[in-house]
């Protein structure tokens, strides 16, 4: 018999092994950010930098705000949250589930956006200007699901508050997140589209018609909390991190301004 | 007051209805075709056959937020298939109730050339050949032998499809978007609900809704499968 | 039985062509060996395609009936040309206009035995329908599923489906295999009588030399993919070089002769001959002047100068003997041919009893024939 086949069984059942082992080894030194979908690329930015000066694996999951509010209520292993509004931070509040360190830690604006090469010119909404006179017949406004996702949330109560709710209300396109929303918008699937302005500046497939009066809504703010009742010291170091001004700085760049404290 | 609790909304109503006519329809859209691929399949070799078979397969085994998206791509608005269609029709198929039901059909679809084409391939072609020689031409061979004899798994195989398109999810959100009344389908409806705060009673009716519009489909396709193998062997000419 | 007297024969379906003959010449590849027969079938008549299994005989047929093409070649049926390789004609299968009665009787499953019959039956041939049934005793069968039929009953079925669809030619398919001895005797007799009443030719494929002899009028022997002899049956079964062939030690003659009374007190019945010779056989249910045939076997005739007395041998024919030949098989036996009128019986004999005898080409010699040794079933 050829000697491969002699190879002992424990070689190989060590070889399968290192990298699961190697991988527990990471288990203590990686924390979990469960983080709002407009956050995306912000934050993985903000990753990226905090890592290269620290040893530690910090793993984002993005998703809507709500999404991600359920499953850490059902059990999720997530170290920090960062939701993309008050509402479902205090949801979690309220399902017993341990908050500690919450701050507003960033806001952003609601805008409307088009396709990169739409032919729609600027104007701001709830001026002169209405949304639905800029929206053809057959044509759909792609914004976030108005009942759970809270830029869908942010827009119903701005879309309300211009008084273009209920000729909307019928022609809406609802995304399961903010992101899924753009796409949408950048596909030329829908003409127009209400996302944040941080979205709007992420991606160069489209292009911000205006942007929705900060009194036509609720402030956006994103408070940022530890969820984990026992949270690790790596957990604790970044989550001051992130309300540091270095970790503001980059998060500017994408769009985002520090909450204004209360 | 119990009746109060278990009638039906609006809104669920709504829902059921949209969800049987979007999977009828994706059925309707299918049944030719998904019967010419199997019949193709089972009896006929060509080159390029496992490639079929294999682009068949794909709806199966890829994620249907993957197949939704291929959809977007190929026939949204702007997609290599769908602007001709935009173009020529003034029609797009997302955010529609046609656009859901071509989701649905896709992903139904080789489960349905599947049991179709097992049933093809389980008509015996000695009978068939038999049928040549007393003067049947391709034509009423298809129709008299082996579509008869095929009948029960074809109806099988429809109700399968059925099911699968009344339970699609991934690639109809994708493609066709949750519009309430257009695409919001009772397994879009359900999960709205759940992600909405308060609403977990009405998701749970939604839940019980969809498990007995289930079994009232399967139940109707084993009824309909006996009755066709008791019609098969009392034809007549 | 009496039903059959009053069948007035089937006919093909009326097309000006009066001939139904078939000639082809095919060659095809197979397996082991080519294929590679030249072959006429006469227009009326059973044909029998005779030969081992493997031999080519079903490959040939099935090239006749078009489920298979031939290399090369050509197959034609009256002045219709169904195939030629070479000006790249193939009438497809449905339009052949040629009846297949397969092995496996292909009933469909899913009509009922009513349905089976009339699945390629043109108007035309509503007319035909009871008759048919009733010569193939299948009319209490009508309503029934095929998956309820017995193997012979479903043959049977199968026959009568082919025929009512009025083809030009039937061409059966080994239809005895897979029966067995009772109900095999009693579809050979249903072959009988209907291929005696049936106005179209018939390709008859088998390996049972027997049956054979009870349906055949004509013979082309196959072996290997070629044809080895063919001709008229009577006459290839007196050619003493086919003898192991054909048969070996239940080598038979069939004789034709006509019924002339019956005797009840002995359930025996008087048959007479072309040259007015009678014999007694056991009875048959046929009423006087009906023409039968029977078949004896080689081994059941024996040879004397003259009819001896205080025998059991009920039959003395008075023959002249054409031929003597040793047997291929029994080295201790001679093949004799011997001529009554203007028909030819075969006797095997050893070849001590011969010599003995002084038996000679051209002497007058008494053929005894045992009563029970007649097998006039057929």
């Amino acid at each position: 018999m050829p000697s491969a086949h002699r190879i002992p069984l424990y070689l190989l059942a060590a070889v399968f092994f290192i990298p699961v082992a190697a991988h527990a080894v990471d288990l203590r030194t990686q924390v979990q950010v469960y983080a709002a979908a407009s956050m995306t690329d912000a934050m993985n930015a903000a990753i990226q930098s905090y890592e290269s000066d620290h040893d530690v694996d910090i793993v984002p999951v993005y998703a809507s705000s709500s999404t991600l509010a359920r499953q850490i209520a059902s059990g999720a292993p997530a170290d920090l949250f960062i939701s993309a509004n008050e509402q479902w931070m205090d949801w979690l509040d309220g399902q017993h589930v341990t908050l500690s360190q919450r701050v507003d830690l960033l806001q952003n604006r609601l805008v409307l956006i088009a396709p990169a090469q739409s032919e729609i010119r600027k104007f701001t909404p709830g001026g002169d200007i209405t949304i639905a006179s800029q929206l053809d017949d057959d044509r759909r406004l792609s914004v976030g699901e108005t009942s759970h996702v809270p830029a869908g949330i942010y827009a119903k109560e701005a879309l309300q508050s211009i008084g273009e709710w209920s000729a909307l209300e019928s022609r809406l396109a609802n995304g399961d997140n903010v992101r899924a929303a753009m796409a949408l918008v950048e596909r030329d699937e829908t003409p127009l589209g209400i996302v944040y302005e941080t979205d709007a500046k992420a991606s160069d497939r489209v292009k911000e018609i205006g942007v929705f009066p900060d009194s036509s809504h609720d402030p956006i703010t994103y408070p940022l909390a530890v969820v984990n009742p026992q949270p690790s010291e790596a957990t604790q170091s970044f989550r001051q991190w992130l309300a540091g001004d270095n970790a503001l700085s980059i998060l500017s760049c994408y769009g985002f301004t520090p909450a204004v404290s209360d | 007051m119990l009746f109060e609790a278990i009638a039906l909304s609006d809104a669920e109503w709504q829902a059921i209805t949209l969800s049987l006519k979007i999977a009828g329809s994706a059925v309707g859209w299918i049944l030719l075709p998904g019967i010419a691929v199997a019949w193709l399949l089972a009896r006929h070799e060509f080159r390029g056959k496992a490639l079929l078979d294999g682009l068949l397969h794909l709806p199966l085994v890829l994620p249907p937020v993957v197949v939704g998206y291929l959809l977007l791509l190929s026939l949204g608005r702007n997609g290599w298939l769908g602007q001709w269609l935009y173009q020529g029709f003034g029609f797009s198929l997302p955010f529609t109730w046609q656009g859901a039901a071509v989701a649905g059909g896709v992903m139904a679809f080789p489960l349905l050339v599947r049991a179709v084409r097992l049933s093809l391939e389980a008509v015996d072609p000695k009978l068939e050949a038999a049928a040549g020689t007393l003067g049947a031409n391709r034509w009423r061979v298809l129709f008299t032998i082996t579509l008869p004899l095929a009948i029960p798994g074809l109806l099988t195989g429809t109700v399968l499809a059925f099911a699968r398109a009344l339970s699609e999810f991934g690639a109809t959100i994708t493609f066709a978007s949750n519009i309430p009344g257009e695409t919001r389908t009772l397994p879009l409806a359900l999960y709205t609900l759940i992600q909405t705060p308060g609403k977990e009673a009405a998701a749970a009716r939604l839940c019980v809704l969809s498990i007995v519009i289930a079994m009232i489909s399967l139940m109707a396709s084993e009824w309909l499968a006996r009755r066709a193998r008791k019609r098969l062997e009392e034809r007549d000419r | 039985m009496n039903d059959v007297s009053r069948y007035h024969g089937y006919r093909a379906s009326d097309d000006r062509d009066d001939s139904n003959a078939l000639d082809c010449r095919v060659q095809k590849r197979l397996g082991d060996f080519d294929l590679d027969i030249s072959l006429t079938v006469p227009a009326s008549g059973v044909t029998a395609l005779f030969g081992q299994s493997g031999s080519g005989k079903t490959s040939l047929l099935r090239l006749i009936a078009g489920l298979d093409r031939p290399d090369g070649g050509y197959v034609r049926l009256g002045e219709r040309t169904l195939t030629d390789v070479e000006q790249k004609t193939h009438v497809p299968i449905h339009k052949r206009q040629l009846g297949v009665v397969f092995q496996e009787a292909r009933l469909f499953p899913h009509y009922r035995v009513r349905g089976n019959l009339t699945y390629g039956m043109p108007p035309a041939a509503r007319s035909r329908f009871d008759d048919l049934v009733t010569l193939l005793g299948i009319g209490h069968l009508l309503e029934r599923l095929p998956g309820t039929l017995s193997g012979g009953e479903a043959r049977r079925v199968a026959i009568g489906r082919a025929l009512l669809t009025q083809p030009r030619m039937l061409l059966m398919d080994e239809p005895l295999t897979g029966l067995d001895g009772e109900r095999k005797q009693e579809l050979l007799r249903y072959l009988v009588r209907l291929t005696r009443e049936i106005d179209i030719p018939v390709v008859y494929v088998s390996h049972d030399a027997a049956e054979i002899v009870a349906v055949a009028d004509h013979l082309a022997l196959v072996e290997q993919g070629r044809l080895v002899a063919h001709g008229p049956l009577d006459e290839l079964m007196m050619r003493l070089d086919l003898t192991d062939r054909l048969g070996g030690f239940d080598a038979t003659t069939r004789l034709s002769a006509k019924v002339v009374d019956h005797d009840d007190r002995y359930s025996l019945t008087r048959v007479v001959l072309d040259d007015g010779q009678t014999l007694r056989i056991p009875a048959v249910d046929q009423p006087p002047g009906t023409p039968i045939r029977l078949s004896v076997g080689v081994r059941d005739v024996a040879l004397a100068h003259a009819m001896p007395e205080g025998t059991s041998y009920r039959n003395g024919l008075d023959t002249t003997i054409e031929a003597i030949e040793p047997s291929p098989q029994e080295p201790s036996a001679n093949e004799v041919r011997l001529l009554i009128g203007r028909q030819r019986l075969r006797a095997r004999l050893t070849r001590q009893a011969c010599d003995e005898m002084q038996l000679e080409v051209g002497k007058s010699v008494v053929a005894l024939i045992r009563s029970v040794a007649f097998d006039s079933r057929f």
